[in-house]
């Protein structure tokens, strides 16, 4: 028995080392993630990695062009609207049906709409997160910027708005907003979007397989209605959670493609000939903001001198593959962006002439924490409560800031070389450290950053400083820049827009209400046998332009 | 015997309770809560306390636990808050991984582990035990991140031997039966699948051996050496057994307690997954899933599968116990 096992064993190494047969496969385009998708349904889901399988198989009503963030016709060949841009109507694609073969029409768009607006609909479910219908069009129901959706003809749908919403054709072209089979959402209820249902759309690949924590593989679809530029018959996006592994991997041929790289990785890749990488355009902003909680950062003597302090170019040079230092929080892809602000200085000995005149010759390590009113508000006149000023640092790697203790304590030295010392502190996990930032907790300085959703300022800076009297973060409260930035979300034109947005970030730079810092651009990075990825700032990045060879 | 099973079984009801208070408590008593996690950046004030309220974490906790316990009772372990996945699919996908790795490395290492303690103590001093010995002290000192990225990128990388990726590769397909990707093979006659999945588990199983290699060795021998002395085995030896009879049928046989008693401590925690080994060769098993779920504070994965290791724990400790009488007829259970 044991000399049989023996022989069974001994066969099995031999075959495991020789290997198996290989049968005639598709030509396959294999995507290396660091996770899991969330779900694939794209009303409920932001994250890249769900989407870089979303985007493969399905589509919005609009789409975003290339390399850029201009919008062009997807499934809407074409979206108009009144003069004062409250009713949006939008011109269907004809003959597009959806995997299951169910047609593409304007009750289908609708459907899709009122799903995602009306709580009260049967398939609008609590346990499900509809994060950006809400944030994008003002909440659900009454509070829906979308009051109502009618259908025209089979071909047109109409858009009823409550108010004039500029953002309406960027919004319509982002992926949260793709268009589901209303036959599917309603055969599969609840489990629609999870493994062992997937997704139904129109898009050029339709879904095979998830395996969680393992793989989702997608195959042509024969149906589609767009031209295929490249030739991936299959594609296969494989988890591998490990960031060596992942380039691992890469090196060993057994994934095509990746996001992200180190430095250290990227000399590998020059020195490669079966490597390349290329750059996702900049949409995004890595800054250092104040709590205005504590006393001294209301003085913009102090301020000032804490960004003259900073060496954001040393930061950029030792921590990115590619960026730039930022010298505004909008970044230069994004139109309303400002290029004659000028860039931040790093000029120590001048932060150390602000600071004494700020009435802090020797520096200072310590700081004044003011009380809150009941309403929540900072209480400039009172005495507040003194404690070490803290520099709180991202627990997490993101897009924007690939290294947040490292340029932390980058930033630590910067400020100690003019006499003001800070303590480092890792607050928790990413959810500890967004709560508290989220309940102004983070008493000091803290790292954070925004990537643009749809190409539109109000989704950046209008963001952040629009609101003059709920600050979204750290009690930040500049009356003049939020009026600015609400007046730029009010008008229509793009090009009486344009010029507020700059004034409110030149504002914000001279004020130096928040210290932006970089806008970093993202390697993708292939195996030489791939050709034709475009990348996209906004990360819409489609395989049906690719070749593998 | 059979009342000491019933006892055993009763008792781990109020362990599963206890368990299941004392993770509910931690995981909502750690700051942050899926709401934030989900809304990332964006989470304001207002949207954040919008959403605590459509997934019901505005409820006081005692009314979510008690949902929580009702759901299980039903046999529900609820969904995941992010991707709203019903968490026993994913348990039922998850689980055999994690029992296939684990029972691969586990028995590796006993393999290795075993002879290589006996052999130590029956030659004790010379240089295979130093260097036994000197071996499984790194064995167990090795960072497994380290030793698991190493082997991935000689075997993997430069030398292109094995895979170092998930299960199976691309393109290969098991049909699932018992979901042990080796035995669904066999039980289907699928051997090239059969050798993509036992390619897939030398990587991640090896690496996973070595700390339990490490620990197996350096008890059999302890335990070896305290038999060894004994005086029956000194008559057996007296009474002219051969050397290799005194040695696996007397000494091994009562030196096995402790070492039965580390494998099955070992089991139980490689059935609770193995969060390095699994991230690094991403394999789609139960620790890694946990670990993420903790980061996204997904209380629902947590909860639930936190219930599950318990019990397998549980219900690994009581085979060991059992096993005892086995090895030992001179203990009983009553």
């Amino acid at each position: 028995m044991a000399k049989k096992l023996g022989v069974l064993l001994a066969v099995l190494l031999v075959m495991t080392l020789v290997g198996p047969l290989q049968a005639q496969e598709p030509v396959t385009f294999i995507w290396g993630a660091y996770t899991n998708p969330v779900q694939l349904y794209s009303a409920v889901v932001t994250d890249g990695v769900s989407f870089f399988v979303l985007e493969q198989g399905c589509e919005s009503l609009l789409a975003f062009d290339g390399a850029t963030t201009n919008v062009i016709p997807s499934l809407a060949t074409e979206l108009t609207s009144n003069e004062d841009l409250t009713v949006w109507t939008a011109k269907l694609r004809e003959g597009v049906t959806f995997h299951d073969g169910t047609p593409f029409n304007a009750e289908a768009v609708a459907f899709n709409f009122n799903v995602w607006r009306s709580t009260d609909h049967p398939l609008h479910f609590a346990s499900q997160v509809y994060e950006y219908y809400e944030y994008m069009f003002d909440g659900f129901d009454d509070a829906s910027l979308i009051q109502s959706i009618d259908i025209v003809d089979e071909y047109t749908v109409r858009f009823n708005l409550s108010r004039p919403y500029v953002q309406m054709p960027n919004t319509l072209a982002m992926p949260m907003f793709e268009i589901h089979s209303p036959a599917a959402l309603e055969k599969y209820g609840e489990d629609y979007g999870t493994p062992t249902v997937g997704y139904v759309c129109t898009g050029p690949y339709k879904f095979v397989e998830w395996v969680t924590d393992d793989h989702v593989t997608q195959d042509l679809w024969d149906g589609y209605w767009g031209e295929i530029e490249g030739n991936v018959e299959r594609i296969i996006q494989r988890v591998i959670p490990d960031n060596a592994a992942r380039f691992a991997a890469l090196q060993a041929g057994a994934i095509h493609g990746k996001e992200n790289a180190t430095p250290e990785e990227i000399a590998l890749i020059e020195a490669s000939d079966d490597l390349y990488y290329m750059l996702r355009p900049s949409l995004n902003v890595f800054y250092l903001a104040f709590n205005y909680r504590i006393k001294e950062f209301h003085d913009p003597l102090v301020r000032q001198a804490i960004s003259l302090a900073l060496n954001r170019q040393a930061y950029v040079d030792a921590f990115y593959v590619a960026a730039e230092v930022a010298n505004t929080f909008l970044p230069p892809l994004m139109w309303g962006y400002n290029p004659d602000v000028p860039m931040p200085e790093y000029n120590p000995d001048k932060a150390v002439e602000l600071l004494a005149q700020a009435g802090f010759p020797n520096g200072f390590s310590e700081v004044t924490v003011l009380p809150l009113d009941d309403a929540g508000n900072v209480m400039l006149d009172a005495e507040g409560e003194k404690v070490p000023l803290t520099l709180f640092w991202m627990p997490v790697t993101r897009p924007y800031n690939p290294d947040g203790e490292g340029i932390g304590q980058a930033m630590a030295a910067d400020l100690a070389a003019i006499g003001i010392n800070v303590q480092l502190e890792n607050a928790g996990d990413w959810a500890t450290y967004l709560d508290r930032r989220r309940k102004g907790d983070l008493i000091g300085l803290y790292q954070l950053g925004w990537t643009g959703d749809n190409g539109d300022p109000d989704n950046f800076s209008g963001y952040f400083f629009k609101n003059c009297n709920q600050p979204q973060e750290g009690y930040f409260n500049f009356p003049e820049i939020c009026e600015t930035l609400q007046q730029a979300g009010s008008l229509v034109s793009q090009a009486d827009r344009e010029p507020l947005y700059q004034q409110a970030d030149a504002m914000l730079a001279e004020t130096v209400g928040r210290i932006t810092i970089a806008h970093s651009q993202v390697p993708l990075v292939f195996r030489s046998n791939v050709s034709g990825y475009i990348a996209n700032p906004l990360g819409t990045e489609l395989i049906r332009f690719v070749t593998v060879e | 015997m059979t009342r000491y099973i019933i006892r055993r079984i009763l008792e781990t009801l109020p362990v599963l309770i206890g368990a299941s208070i004392v993770v509910f408590l931690l995981v909502h008593l750690i700051p942050g809560g899926p709401e934030v996690v989900l809304l990332g950046e964006r989470g304001s004030e207002a949207n954040v306390a919008e959403l605590r309220t459509r997934l019901g974490l505005d409820r006081p906790l005692y009314e979510q636990y008690l949902i929580y316990v009702g759901n299980i009772l039903r046999g529900d372990l609820g969904r995941s808050v992010a991707g709203n996945i019903p968490i026993a699919d994913e348990l039922r996908q998850r689980f055999p991984a994690t029992v296939e790795l684990s029972l691969v490395a586990l028995t590796i290492a006993v393999v290795v582990g075993v002879p290589l303690g006996i052999i130590s103590s029956v030659r004790r001093g010379s240089w295979i035990d130093t260097g036994t010995m000197l071996g499984s002290l790194v064995g167990v000192s090795m960072p497994i991140f380290w030793l698991g990225l190493l082997l991935l990128w000689i075997f993997g990388v430069a030398l292109g031997w094995l895979p170092f990726i998930g299960r199976l590769s691309p393109n290969v397909e098991i049909q699932t039966i018992t979901g042990l990707n080796m035995v669904d093979a066999v039980l289907t006659g699928n051997w090239s699948g059969l050798v993509d999945a036992l390619k897939h588990l030398i990587l991640p199983s090896v690496t996973l051996s070595t700390i339990p290699i490490a620990i197996i060795a350096r008890i059999t021998r302890s335990a070896m050496l305290e038999v060894l002395h004994m005086d029956y085995i000194r008559t057996a030896r007296a009474k002219g057994l051969r050397e290799r009879t005194v040695i696996l049928g007397h000494a091994l046989r009562n030196a096995m307690l402790p070492v039965v008693t580390v494998i099955g401590l070992q089991l139980g925690s490689l059935l609770a997954g193995a969060v390095l080994t699994e991230t690094i060769f991403s394999w789609p098993g139960i620790g890694r899933w946990l670990f993420n779920s903790i980061q996204g504070r997904d209380y629902a994965i947590v909860q639930s599968v936190t219930l599950v290791i318990t019990f397998i724990f549980v219900v690994v400790n009581l085979i060991v116990d059992l096993s005892y009488a086995w090895l030992n007829p001179r203990i009983r259970y009553e």
